[in-house]
């Protein structure tokens, strides 16, 4: 405060002490350039403009594709047509859907990546909290092997994947990514792990202290106290593995090639396939692409949907569990 | 929980607690890390059968290898060394753009839930099979610099190989923002690590903002630099895009693993590389402000 008052009293100073004539011109300077340089007319303008061209860069496939999907035949092929079509066609969105199967598709991706998400966020939590605060045997040789598994492709590991789960007989089912899950692995489980590292070793000790003078036990503090208060990173934890198990269309593509029923990821490539199919036997080759962005509204309509309703979430929980280091 | 703590001494009752809280997660990695792992490096020296009855194996050496390295250059080195141009060229740009936005949404000014609301977009979906099929309808281009002909004056001007590196890259330069959200992210909870009280010391004494920005913010980001460099190597080479994954597939199980495990050591030295020019700049740094 102290500071800021005489930096206030500095600053008046220094207006007083040029010539009228010099006034106006330091006026001018400042309301251009600003008496700090974020606050000038000039850089707000350059700022704006640099955010809203990326903004467009980022929003234009979004809105391509929702446009296209509303074209009929005639929007289509008229070349002046490029944005707005002349009328609203639903026909494309209605394909779609029932080429995916959209509801049964819908409700496999749905229970897949809710159940991956519950799991993950609990399971690499315990991870998490272990790394960050017990200790155990070789605690070095598995903090080397979590980082292992964070860097390495997962197409090292994913051909004797395929082999394990086909020996089990769980091919074509969604248990290859449901039962890693459990254990804390599975899509991007390391990188949730470190997470939870990250945000339990930020805490103050002192919690933990307390409920061991009191005589807890490790299991009664880790669910009744240490849970509790990291719901912020939680819930960013949940939300990503949501919505990255949704999007993911590795893993289902290579463990349920076979499987009569699909997730929406898997869906939409199959939809495209066909789609191309049909195009080389001299099929509808125009209607291909308004249908196929259709499908890929599909998948992501959801997802918008989810972030448009926790986008503060999102946002603020990831600046504020301190999601790195 | 009485006998327990009769029998073992504190120290040892908490390693105890401590392998339990951690045993399903190493359960985990022996069952679906470390098993594949060893069994994709011994198929990789194996031709690889399978049969009704089972799986069977005959030792090859080294050949898969010797065959992916030497001899068949289509499997690896048309498809990588283009990639690996072009990542060379991708990293410093997402890098310093993530930077630079970063840095933007930091600052207070109407508008910026909206702007930070955008940019977050591309956390949510590019990881997935839309963003492919965006790419196939050419919506991932710069459609100004094809405008501007700046094909035709790359291609006069640049050897063939790097011209249709940097070709590539503008018809998927759209892509390269989109893959920067992650990092975006880390720099701003990274911003919001330096004490905002740093800042109004160097505004009291006088510094401008380009100073403050080159002595103040980037040291202080330079953690953050490394983990968005690591960050975004990873995620490049597991990109869905990227033309080696799709050569890891269920037709030859032998030579696909020798290819994963040469693609792997190949991220590795480059994520070597990566923390091995950090340290070198980190060093440097340091020992300018010594002096």
């Amino acid at each position: 405060m102290a500071r800021l008052m005489i930096r206030e009293r500095l600053e008046k100073i220094s207006f007083t002490l040029p010539a009228p004539q010099g006034r106006l011109k330091r006026g001018a300077k400042t309301l251009l350039l600003g008496r700090e340089a974020d606050k000038g007319l000039l850089f707000r303008i350059f700022m704006y403009l640099i955010l809203a061209d990326t903004a467009f860069i980022y929003l234009k496939p979004v809105l391509y594709m929702m446009t296209t999907m509303v074209k009929d035949a005639d929007s289509l092929l008229d070349p002046s047509v490029i944005w707005v079509p002349r009328s609203l066609y639903l026909g494309h969105i209605r394909e779609a859907a029932a080429l995916m199967q959209y509801a049964q598709s819908f409700g496999i991706s749905l229970a897949l990546s809710l159940s991956i998400a519950i799991l993950q966020t609990v399971s690499c939590a315990v991870a998490g909290y272990a790394f960050a605060r017990l200790s155990f045997p070789l605690k070095k040789l598995w903090f080397a092997a979590l980082l292992f598994t964070f860097i390495m492709p997962p197409q090292v590991t994913i051909l004797p994947s395929i082999l394990m789960f086909k020996e089990l007989g769980w091919l074509n089912t969604v248990l290859p990514m449901v039962v890693p899950a459990v254990f804390g692995h599975g899509l991007k489980g390391a990188l949730f792990v470190l997470i939870f590292r990250q945000f339990f070793s930020t805490l103050p000790k002192e919690l933990e202290e307390a409920a061991r003078i009191d005589g807890a036990s490790m299991f009664r503090l880790f669910f009744r106290v240490m849970l509790p208060i990291s719901r912020s990173a939680m819930v960013v934890v949940f939300l990503f593995s949501l919505v990255w198990s949704w999007n993911d269309a590795y893993y289902p593509a290579m463990y349920m090639l076979g499987a009569e029923h699909v997730p929406l990821s898997v869906s939409l490539s199959r939809l495209s396939a066909s789609l191309a199919g049909e195009a080389e036997g001299g099929g509808m080759s125009v209607f291909a692409e308004p249908i196929k962005m259709a499908g890929s509204f599909l998948i992501i309509l959801p997802v918008l949907l989810i972030y448009g309703f926790t986008q503060r979430w999102f946002v603020e929980g990831v600046e504020r569990t301190g999601l790195v280091e | 929980m009485n006998w327990l703590r009769r029998r073992f001494s504190p120290a040892s009752l908490r390693s105890l607690e401590g392998s339990l809280f951690i045993a399903p997660w190493v359960l985990g990695f022996l069952a679906f890390v470390a098993f594949p792992l060893g069994y994709s490096l011994y198929m990789s020296f194996h031709q690889v059968q399978i049969t009704v009855t089972g799986i069977k194996t005959m030792p090859v050496g080294f050949n898969y290898y010797r065959e992916i390295l030497m001899s068949d250059g289509g499997l690896l080195y048309d498809d990588l060394v283009p990639f690996l141009r072009q990542a060379a060229i991708i990293i410093p740009i997402i890098l310093i753009y993530s930077l630079l936005l970063a840095v933007l949404l930091n600052l207070k000014f109407p508008g910026r839930t909206l702007f930070r609301v955008v940019f977050f977009l591309p956390v949510i979906f590019a990881s997935g099979q839309v963003i492919q099929e965006l790419t196939a309808q050419g919506e991932g281009g710069l459609a100004f610099l094809k405008e501007m002909k700046a094909d035709t004056f790359l291609q006069t001007y640049l050897p063939h190989a790097w011209s249709s590196t940097l070709l590539g890259l503008i018809s998927s330069f759209v892509l390269v923002l989109w893959y920067s959200g992650v990092q975006i992210l880390i720099f701003l909870a990274g911003r919001q690590t330096i004490p905002s009280s740093v800042y109004e010391a160097a505004k009291i004494d006088g510094a401008d903002p380009w100073s403050i920005f080159w002595k103040i913010t980037l040291p202080g980001l330079t953690p953050f630099l490394f983990l968005n460099l690591i960050y975004t190597v990873v995620d490049l080479f597991t990109f869905p895009s990227n033309p080696i994954i799709a050569k890891v597939n269920t037709e030859n199980y032998g030579v696909s693993s020798a290819l994963a495990w040469i693609y792997f050591l190949i991220v590795l030295l480059f994520l070597g590389l990566a923390a091995l020019l950090f340290s070198r700049i980190n060093k440097s740094a340091s020992g300018g402000r010594q002096q």
